[in-house]
């Protein structure tokens, strides 16, 4: 198990954002959360990545108990739903800032950094968009080197806040398919946030399903499609 | 479409006329009558005044208090927006209306604060006299006098700055591994810097000018604790017009020279693509 979450709770002021939420995402599988809006699917990824506090539960990343570090020193890779590219570098610095950020002794120098950097603008398939600033990117590329600036570290889990979620249904397809490419490739451990239940069947090797703050049910695709667990499933997975 | 109101040509000429009359009269005829009545008594005496002891005394202690002024406010004013945007806490919209107090009262009443606190008779005066620390009356307690007057001038253009920007990249930046000094100087700051300038610029403009509170904790005391709007005024008390106006020019070139800095910045906030470094 990569990454352990164990009973989790969060409130914020009166409001239960999360209630005792426990699950375990497998070395290199790609998990998807599919819930509804506000049934706090970005709240528990940033708790995972060390943004938000839980006022109870532990977390921990390949067996080490992490509860107690700050975000800067979980280092997972974590692409926002809104992608929160650095406005003021290029594409090229935004991908580079995981490597210059590194202390002294681990950063790579200015040739190694530039042959990462190259390789993962490949990756993404951006490899003449280094110079370009993320104002004068579409939205879909935007996403990419949101991924790429999130895998130059070579973080050990992948976190994912509804990586498409603001992009027609065309560049979504195709980013998806990039993305089950990408991970049959790396089998880098992966947890992926959608409220969009065809997205989560198609892509992930198992979906957890969520509503108001706790956990309805997990399971693989199939297994969720034939035995619902409760009337919310049931209804929400429209079986 | 035109709106019949503001498109009637009289209308318009009268709001724009009475605009133009009102800067005419109260700014720039003014601003010409320093210069004019500076240079009533001859180049000579404009520069013989200039470099007389009792100015130059007070060019120094206001460039002086404006040197450590200006890096205080702008150090606050970074940690107050930064503190207000990026951490939850208590008592918040207090804090941003607490820091605005300076612009509400009269400077004298922030001057007389610090006489109060730090006078002969004062809370702690009887404590520094012990100690032998002069702060009123010297130029600590000009700076503190200053200080207080100028201090929500960076604050308060940087705090709805940060906030419209939100954490979103410094978030993105923790993710990554950047440890806080990383973050600020990579990340935050390059995102404010103009709006910090801005704020120092506004900050200076004002910390040089100050009178009010700057007088009551100086003391007037003779080619020591006069800055330059306080010598002007001794000047003018105790000399006459001529020299007052020479050093009021100077005071006024110095403010000119600000202008034209924050519209050239303002000019480049207009033009987001000059403000790239690359
Ligand atoms: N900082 C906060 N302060 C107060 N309430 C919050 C805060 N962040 C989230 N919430 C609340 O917690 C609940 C869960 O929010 P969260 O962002 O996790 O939802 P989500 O599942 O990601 O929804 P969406 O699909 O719309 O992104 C929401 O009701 C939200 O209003
Ligand atoms: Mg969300």
């Amino acid at each position: 198990m990569s990454v352990a979450v164990s009973h989790i709770s969060k409130r914020f002021e009166t409001f239960a954002a999360l209630r005792n939420v426990s699950l375990e995402v497998k070395t290199g599988e790609l998990l998807a959360l599919l819930g509804p809006s506000g049934s706090g699917k970005t709240t528990l990824l940033r708790i995972i990545a060390g943004l938000e506090i839980p006022d109870e539960g532990r977390i921990s990343f390949v067996g080490e108990d992490v509860t107690e570090k700050s975000a800067y020193e979980r280092k997972a890779g974590f692409v926002f739903q809104a992608y929160a590219l650095f406005q003021h570098m290029t594409v090229f610095e935004n991908i580079a800032f995981g490597l210059r950020v590194l202390p002294r002794k681990k950063r790579p120098n200015a040739q190694a950094v530039t042959k990462r950097v190259n390789e993962l603008l490949e990756l993404i398939q951006l490899p003449e968009f280094g110079h370009r600033f993320p104002s004068q990117l579409s939205g879909g590329q935007r996403q990419r080197v949101a991924l790429a600036r999130a895998l130059a570290i070579e973080p050990r889990v992948l976190l994912l806040d509804e990586p498409f979620g603001a992009l027609d249904a065309k560049v979504r397809k195709d980013l998806r398919n990039w993305l089950r490419h990408f991970h049959d490739q790396t089998h880098l451990t992966s947890l992926f946030v959608t409220h969009d239940q065809e997205e989560a069947f198609e892509l992930a090797d198992r979906v957890v399903v969520f509503n108001e703050g706790s956990i309805q049910q997990i399971g693989v695709p199939s297994e969720l499609r034939q035995n619902p667990s409760n009337e919310f499933v049931r209804t929400f997975l429209e079986v | 479409m035109k709106r019949a109101t503001s498109d009637h040509w009289l209308m318009r000429y009268l709001f724009i006329g009475v605009m133009f009359a009102f800067i005419v009269i109260f700014l720039i005829f003014p601003v010409c009558v320093v210069l004019i009545e500076a240079l009533q008594g001859g180049l000579k005496f404009y520069f013989n005044t200039l470099l007389s002891t009792h100015s130059l005394t007070a060019i120094r202690l206001t460039l002086l208090v404006a040197l450590a002024v200006v890096p205080l406010n702008t150090i606050f004013g970074i940690c107050a927006a930064w503190a207000v945007t990026h951490f939850k806490f208590r008592g918040k919209g207090l804090l941003i209306s607490l820091i605005e107090i300076p612009l509400w009262v009269s400077p004298v009443i922030g001057g007389l604060v610090f006489a109060l606190l730090f006078g002969r008779r004062g809370w702690l005066g009887p404590w520094l006299d012990d100690h032998n620390i002069q702060i009123l009356f010297a130029y600590p307690g000009i700076v503190l006098a200053t200080a207080f007057v100028t201090f929500p001038f960076v604050a308060r253009g940087l705090i709805p700055l940060m906030q419209a920007q939100g954490s979103a990249e410094e978030e993105a930046a923790l993710t990554l591994g950047a440890n806080g000094w990383q973050l600020f100087w990579r990340v935050s700051f390059p995102k404010i810097k103009w709006g910090v300038l801005y704020g120092m610029i506004l900050c200076n403009a004002r910390a040089m000018g100050e009178f009010g509170a700057v007088s009551v904790v100086a003391g007037n005391i003779e080619d020591q604790t006069n800055t330059m709007p306080l010598q002007i005024e001794q000047y003018y008390l105790n000399f006459g017009l001529p020299q007052a106006f020479t050093l009021a020019s100077l005071l006024l070139i110095l403010s000119v020279i600000t202008l034209a800095i924050k519209i050239g910045l303002e000019w480049r906030r207009l033009a987001p693509n000059m403000a790239r470094p690359h």
